[in-house]
């Protein structure tokens, strides 16, 4: 398939449950409250979407499924900044007063995920791809700061929920991921220094 | 080779084992020990304890035993409060996960 058609129609998959929120809450059936923890799921998700295509074929080397996974990570990535977005908005809407917001930053379950979008704002500004060519080693090192703002989320989440096991059940296969590319590498160097 | 790729899979199995046995000790387990739901007062009453306490209801639900309110402050803070469903007792309050309000006594 195209590549262009194929991007096309992930953004539309990708948008789907956000404007699926978006009309609920507009015709009334749900309230902005209600709309927090889906979104803020689904930008964790796509987070972790985006983080495992490149542990993952490291490990099982390369295939059509993983490189056309690859193809789409950054929209992915991109799209869960979108969620978080989203997410702030159904938290203004809830809130409605910028004070009210002010009056509880100092919470632990609210600063979190303030630190945590904060923390996606340069990896998604630098999504494109005159970014990528002009930052070049270097855009793979501010794109890193999505592992930082993945964990903080889970913080953010199991502080306002005290309950671990979503957050865990989350990062489950990322750690997996990590550790099946952990052992690819000692693979790797073994195989080299037995060659040498 | 082999071994190694062993050891880390023990090292994950570990690891696994270790977070699934962490205890939940979460805000949706409060318990009430309320009893038998025939035995509960009706959530018209609930909200009036709550409108008693100067607050906007936002959303009222059942969660385990008890009675979940999610409600505004005067002052506008957002809030979560769980109620007694047969004595409609305030029996413990979270503002965004972190508690700022426990009955004495309550330890459920």
């Amino acid at each position: 398939m195209n590549p262009a058609v194929v991007k096309a129609l992930a953004w539309m998959l990708l948008a789907v449950p956000g404007l699926w929120m978006l009309w609920s809450f507009s015709q009334g059936e749900v309230l902005a409250m209600d709309m927090l923890h889906p979104s803020g799921e689904m930008s964790i998700r796509l987070m972790i979407l985006a983080m495992l295509p490149g542990p993952l074929s490291d490990f099982f080397g390369s295939n059509r499924f993983f490189r056309a996974w690859l193809a789409i990570r950054r929209n992915l990535g991109v799209a869960a900044f979108g969620y978080a977005l989203l997410h702030l908005a159904f938290y203004i809407l809830d809130m409605r007063s910028v004070a009210a917001m002010l009056d509880e930053l100092g919470l632990p379950g609210i600063w979190t995920g303030w630190l945590a979008l904060a923390l996606m704002i340069p990896p998604a500004a630098i999504s494109f791809n005159l970014a990528m060519r002009r930052l070049g080693r270097n855009w793979k090192k501010v794109q890193r700061l999505v592992y930082l703002a993945l964990i903080i989320g889970l913080v953010h989440w199991v502080l306002l929920d005290w309950a671990w096991q979503p957050a865990l059940v989350h990062l489950a296969p990322l750690m997996i991921a990590w550790i099946l590319r952990l052992i690819g590498r000692g693979r790797r160097n073994r195989r080299q220094r037995s060659m040498a | 080779m082999i071994r190694i790729s062993q050891k880390y899979l023990v090292a994950v199995a570990g690891i696994g084992a270790l977070m699934l046995s962490q205890p939940a000790y979460a805000d949706g387990d409060v318990k009430c020990n309320a009893g038998p739901a025939k035995n509960w007062k009706p959530v018209s009453k609930l909200k009036k304890q709550a409108w008693m306490e100067g607050w906007e209801l936002l959303k009222v639900q059942i969660e385990g035993d008890c009675y979940e309110v999610y409600a505004r402050t005067e002052s506008g803070q957002a809030i979560e409060a769980f109620f007694h469903p047969v004595t409609l007792k305030k029996l413990v309050v979270y503002r965004r996960g972190t508690e700022i309000y426990r009955a004495p006594g309550f330890g459920g």
